[in-house]
């Protein structure tokens, strides 16, 4: 294969992002951007005479004929989007939450394997340093059996009553602290844990929103034993900038993570890590690898050059695909129903 | 091109950014939350021979520069090293509105303390052309303003804008801020990256010189792209005339011990160290350790 043909489509917040970074791999040519707004099309036509720029994503397809896309539009068109790819043999990388209704998720990610395609889901934390060691560590049974997590999110999104309405105030569209935050804090206890085979005692609050949740909390129970917590709030104005925090607590110690790095609580020496009995810090310091090129932290480099390096066969592609995104969709789901059904009246 | 100060005073340490925990930077904003506990620290740093500070256009720049405007006679032989933008302060009107909306909002909305009426017109063409140089051109404006009447040295673009830029290969962007910053700011332009190869490279090939890039340098290779060799053999291979080089991050968030994280400095070809320290003790160690050519 030559180089990878790449269209972009939504050149929002994420689009432009994501475009600095893939434009850096060097088997990477984006030849077509899609949005619905002419004025970023206008300036990047502008400044990147040879791109070609469309209105219409269909029209990208039809026209570009592009080998892969990067899906950055508002969640509930990622379904129209993704299946018109599918439809046309084209690999996709498709922004979190996979789509803004269970069912979707379900049928593109039978369609995506069906066609054997690279398909890939924007949780970047699997590709955060800090993450990958705890992912390690725990396949290593360094705390032993996982009996009780878990997992927080905070971030200061919403601070004020909105003044104008966007796809982020309503949840069929995608928005709300459940699929825009929550459903990283999710995706990390999918990856780390597993998915939960049930899911009680959701509650949700609004503090600015009209329309969606700001804050919602649950409990995840599992069929071995294990069950788990999650808190996230996105009107948290104590945190500058948005905070993953896992504790994991194992019959052989515990671990306490964020992006930053990690504390580990050994009952014993291990003799493989290293770690001594009691507290370890380790810091990102200690387990970051570089990236050839960085915008916005390691891990989404890594997560795009991942993508594109699957398409070349040089990665095998399944770290976060599809069927990852079909399941933060089924609990975010869950959330919902359990929701409902614990309100008072 | 102007020499810059080989020593200049950061301050991360006091808007709670610590990149290695989130523990230590809270203690450090409830510290520095009194703005007093600030000038303290800066006139320390003073006291011990620096003369060179690098501020970030956060919610209290302005206060921090009205102080020193209104203490000129004490402080008027500072030089400043201001980057901008602070990208949190645009974060949530972003996220809220999208991109064009904020940007209008920055510039149309937020504006008592800019200079209004030349703005509108300027902005208004601006928007209409859908001219992203002149749109960047606003946007400095409205960050320098900030800084206006101190001894500005060099205007630094932040990293998260340098680097997002460099990805996109936009040459034009570039050259237009480098322009304008020379120009209308008699200030030396300054670029902050964390991909100071490849940024070192482009600018070579789209001839642009006389620029100051910042750059997280340390023995570690955090914040590095893409490796410490690739750095090493850009610094040691490049000519001071066009392009001076600043090392940030040099202790990699304390990862390092400030002797061999200057070790390692010192043994480059740089020509300036910006540092971020509240104890004495550590201002007057760094200070020390610090030995570039
Ligand atoms: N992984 C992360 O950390 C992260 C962070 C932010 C957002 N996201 C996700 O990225 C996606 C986009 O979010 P954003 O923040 O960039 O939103 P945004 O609103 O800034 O951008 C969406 C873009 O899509 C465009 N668009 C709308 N309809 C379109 C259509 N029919 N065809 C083409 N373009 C269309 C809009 O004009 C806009 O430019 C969402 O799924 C969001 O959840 C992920």
């Amino acid at each position: 294969m030559n180089k990878i043909k790449l269209g972009i489509i939504g050149m929002g917040r994420m689009g432009i992002t994501h475009y600095s970074i893939i434009n850096s791999h060097p088997d990477v040519e984006i030849v077509s951007v899609a949005d619905t707004s002419k004025m970023i099309l206008d300036i990047l036509k502008k400044y990147v005479p040879d791109l070609q720029v469309f209105k219409d994503y269909k029209e990208l397809i039809d026209a570009s004929k592009p080998d892969a896309i990067i899906v950055c539009t508002p969640p509930n068109l990622h379904y129209e989007v993704c299946n018109y790819a599918c439809e046309h043999d084209i690999h996709v990388f498709c922004e979190k939450p996979f789509t803004a209704n269970i069912e979707q998720a379900k049928e593109l990610k039978e369609k995506f394997a069906a066609k054997s395609l690279i398909n890939q889901v924007g949780y970047v934390n699997r590709f955060n340093d800090i993450f990958m060691t705890v992912k390690k560590y725990i396949n290593e049974g360094l705390i032993g059996n996982i009996v009780r997590f878990r997992s927080e999110m905070f971030t200061c999104t919403v601070t004020k009553k909105e003044e104008t309405e966007s796809w982020r105030s309503f949840r069929e569209n995608g928005g709300g602290a459940v699929y825009e935050i929550a459903a990283h804090a999710i995706d990390l206890v999918d990856y780390l844990i597993g998915k939960p085979d049930k899911i009680v005692g959701t509650s949700m609050n609004q503090i600015y929103s009209k329309h969606v949740e700001d804050i919602v909390s649950s409990t995840f129970v599992y069929n071995n034993g294990t069950s788990g917590t999650l808190y996230v709030n996105w009107c948290d104005t104590s945190y500058r900038k948005p905070a993953n925090k896992l504790e994991l607590f194992g019959i052989k110690g515990k671990i306490l993570a964020d992006q930053h790095g990690l504390k580990i609580f050994l009952n014993a020496d291990d003799l493989q890590t290293g770690y001594k009995k009691g507290w370890n810090t380790v810091y990102i310091t200690d387990v970051f690898t570089s990236v050839d090129f960085y915008v916005r932290g390691n891990e989404f480099t890594r997560q795009l050059y991942y993508f594109a390096d699957s398409i070349l066969k040089k990665e095998s592609g399944n770290k976060c695909d599809f069927s990852a995104g079909y399941d933060a969709q089924y609990v975010m789901n869950q959330l919902f129903v359990d929701s409902e059904s614990n309100k008072l009246n | 091109m102007e020499k810059i100060d080989k020593i200049i005073f950061g301050d991360n340490q006091f808007f709670g950014i610590n990149h290695m925990s989130q523990e230590k930077a809270q203690q450090l904003s409830e510290k520095f939350f009194n703005i007093e506990n600030i000038y303290k620290v800066y006139d320390i740093a003073f006291a011990n021979g620096i003369q060179a500070v690098m501020l970030n256009s956060n919610d209290r720049a302005r206060e921090i520069c009205d102080y020193f405007r209104n203490h000129k006679s004490q402080y008027g032989h500072l030089s400043w090293y201001p980057s901008i933008p602070y990208p949190h302060k645009y974060a949530n009107m972003v996220n809220e509105k999208g991109i064009f909306p904020a940007i209008n909002d920055v510039l149309f909305k937020n504006n008592t303390a800019l200079g209004v009426l030349g703005m509108v017109a300027k902005g208004g063409m601006a928007v209409l052309n859908k001219d992203a140089i002149e749109l960047m051109k606003m946007l400095v404006d409205v960050e320098a303003k900030i800084y206006k009447g101190l001894n500005v040295k060099v205007i630094f673009l932040q990293n998260i804008i340098v680097d997002l830029l460099l990805g996109y290969d936009f040459k034009d962007v570039f050259y237009e801020y480098c322009e304008y910053i020379r120009k209308k700011y008699h200030a030396i332009p300054g670029l902050i990256t964390q991909n100071l190869p490849f940024l070192k490279k482009k600018l070579e090939e789209w001839q642009i010189e006389e620029v100051v890039i910042c750059s997280s340098i340390n023995k570690i290779g955090y914040l590095m792209s893409p490796d410490v060799p690739t750095y090493v053999e850009t610094i040691n291979n490049n000519h001071s005339d066009k392009y001076q080089l600043m090392a940030m991050s040099t202790l990699a968030s304390g990862a390092i011990r400030a002797k061999d994280a200057y070790e390692f400095i010192n043994s480059l070809n740089l020509q300036s160290v910006v540092f971020g320290a509240s104890s004495e003790k550590n201002i007057q160690e760094t200070v020390s350790l610090i030995n570039i050519k």
